[in-house]
């Protein structure tokens, strides 16, 4: 019954937002569009930021459709809107390995900005990020709005270890007073993220956590969240096709839900009743598989 | 006035049918459709064995559709019966989308369909993304044998899907009737088509090809239901490029007793079921329809 009604919700939802950009056709074209790489920074010893020559107006959490002409066409989360879109992609599996050797000037196909469900900031004055692994990457866009507000952020950074602790002086000079934690204590905090969160949380009174990193850790943080009283904010990952709703891929169970579409970004109220969130996902052919599984 | 209707063994609260390939890979979205409107939901193309599909990019929209090249991927019938049950616990009117490599491999996928509580079997033999073993969908002494082989296995009604691109689509739908089919649903992608990127000067489907969808074919599509319906007495699922009330109605003026719907979730998201079927009802009652079966044909008279 409960169900029900909340599939029925998430109906009326997509209808009032239908209203706002409806008839006749939502968009004219969603196909990939090769534009040039202008710039490649290095971030970490197995992550880049790739700069290319497209303008970008995303909101934070929002991702982008990148193909690699002749291997593969994967998402990406957004890690600097404006003039020039930004991603920034840890070498992993073949596509992003073959991202690793592209240069300047060479091609990638761009599609998007994706997803309706983005980090809400809406009254917030007081808030704190946990990142985990490169999930910082996905919180990278928020922690600049929130600056914009003139909203005080305190944010975790965690890793397993020192080298793949990510965009720490990008935060601290956006003005995020960071903490630091590695699971080894090669840097900052000996320990997960959500311990330093938990510390936090206990410490000071805040208006919302965001979060983004391993299911396992959001599905965590969002415990926390529930035992502190605090709106939490995660970010999600599913294997994605289309990226505009249509595939069914990237689907949660029980509510039909797609992360491309209707998030990637969901609150306590739909992330408490994700069936598996955590522990289960879906693979490239739909069947259901254990996170452990996966890569 | 009522736009409440029925096809073959099933009753549905209106004429509006998810198409096969949008979102039905899992139970929830196929429940969320049937609470966003549809009166019936149809499964991706399930096979006997896991497939993983074409890499990326397989799905992509160009200025006046849809084109995708997903390569059917699909769980298999093995993990997939898990989300049947779950559509079946909530009453929801259930189309099974089948491929296989043989008649005898789809007949095995439906057998186990029907076992979970499938309602109607829908043979897909006209994919243009994969290439079949034997040109079922174009050769009708091949699809006589596919849709026997089926038949015989299931008491459950078999529907076919039929494909645009042949020559005569209505020597096709006539065997397929012959044969026994109970339904036919048309129609599949049309193409495939191409598109190039000229930056990367590559084509942009890894497939390099795809079935095109969407407004674009809609066309075809009614031009393929109206011959279909000239030809043969079983009913007719109508889809292809229907993104509105009008749309809808215009498929089943063509002869189509279900309308489907596919890329207007693309369009409008799927609450588009909810506002055509109330759109059709307003248009009934404007028009004094006592029933939406009376649109049935209404274009042939």
């Amino acid at each position: 019954m409960c169900e029900k009604k909340k599939q029925q919700h998430s109906c009326v939802l997509e209808r009032k937002r239908n209203t706002l950009n409806d008839q006749p056709f939502r968009r004219l074209k969603d196909y990939p569009v090769g534009v040039k790489i202008t710039d490649i920074i290095t971030e970490t010893h197995d992550t880049k930021t790739f700069i290319l020559d497209k303008p970008i107006d995303a909101k934070p959490g929002q991702f982008v459709m990148v193909w690699i002409p002749r291997i593969d066409e994967k998402p990406f989360t957004i890690t600097k809107s404006g003039k020039h879109l930004a991603i920034t992609v840890k070498k992993k599996g073949k596509a992003t390995s073959a991202m690793h050797s592209m240069k300047k000037g060479d091609i990638l196909g761009i599609r998007g900005p994706y997803g309706n469900g983005t980090f809400d900031l809406e009254k917030k004055k007081k808030i704190i990020l946990a990142g985990g692994g490169y999930g910082t990457l996905g919180l990278a866009l928020l922690l600049e709005e929130a600056t914009k507000k003139n909203i005080k952020v305190d944010a975790i950074i965690g890793a397993d270890t020192q080298k793949n602790i990510i965009f720490t002086d990008r935060f601290k000079k956006l003005g995020a007073r960071v903490t630091i934690t590695t699971d080894d204590g090669t840097e900052g905090k000996k320990g997960f993220a959500t311990e330093a969160l938990e510390e936090k949380l206990n410490a000071r009174k805040y208006d919302a956590i965001y979060t983004c990193g391993p299911e396992i850790m959001m599905r965590y943080v969002l415990k926390l969240g529930m035992k502190y009283g605090v709106e939490v904010q995660a970010s999600l990952e599913r294997w994605m096709k289309c990226g505009f709703g249509i595939c069914g891929g990237c689907a949660l169970d029980p509510s039909g839900l797609r992360v491309c579409k209707d998030g990637p970004v969901f609150k306590t109220d739909i992330l408490k009743d994700i069936e598996g969130f955590g522990a289960t996902t879906r693979d490239k052919s739909g069947a259901k598989v254990q996170w452990k599984d996966m890569n | 006035m009522t736009i409440k209707t029925s096809f073959l063994n099933m009753n549905l609260k209106n004429p509006l049918v998810l198409s096969a390939g949008i979102l039905g890979v899992s139970a929830s979205t196929m429940i969320r459709a049937y609470n966003c409107g549809a009166a019936a939901v149809t499964t991706k193309s399930i096979s006997i064995t896991p497939r993983q599909g074409h890499k990326n990019p397989t799905v992509i929209a160009y200025e006046k559709g849809l084109m995708n090249a997903v390569g059917l991927s699909n769980p298999g019938i093995g993990a997939f019966t898990e989300e049947i049950k779950k559509i079946r616990q909530k009453n929801i009117p259930l189309i099974l989308n089948t491929i296989g490599k043989t008649p005898q491999e789809m007949a095995q996928v439906a057998k186990k369909g029907e076992q979970a509580g499938a309602g109607i079997i829908e043979l897909n033999p006209s994919c243009p993304n994969v290439t079949h073993e034997k040109p079922y969908a174009s050769d009708p002494k091949l699809l006589k044998e596919l849709i026997t082989t089926v038949k015989k296995r299931i008491k459950i009604p078999v529907i076919v899907k039929l494909s645009p691109n042949v020559e005569n689509i209505k020597e096709i739908a006539k065997s397929a009737e012959q044969a026994g089919a109970d339904g036919i649903t048309a129609i599949n992608t049309v193409g495939p088509g191409m598109l190039i990127d000229i930056a990367a000067k590559k084509p942009v489907l890894d497939f390099k090809t795809g079935g095109i969808s969407g407004p674009a074919i809609r066309p075809i599509a009614v031009r393929c239901v109206y011959d279909i319906y000239e030809t043969v007495k079983i009913p007719i699922i109508g889809t292809g490029g229907i993104t509105s009330a009008n749309d809808a109605i215009e498929m089943m003026m063509a002869g189509a007793t279900l309308a489907g719907i596919g890329s207007a979730i693309y369009y409008h998201d799927i609450s588009i079921f909810k506002k055509i079927a109330e759109d059709m009802e307003k248009w009934l009652k404007q028009n004094n329809y006592k029933s939406v079966e009376e649109l049935i044909g209404a274009a042939h008279v």
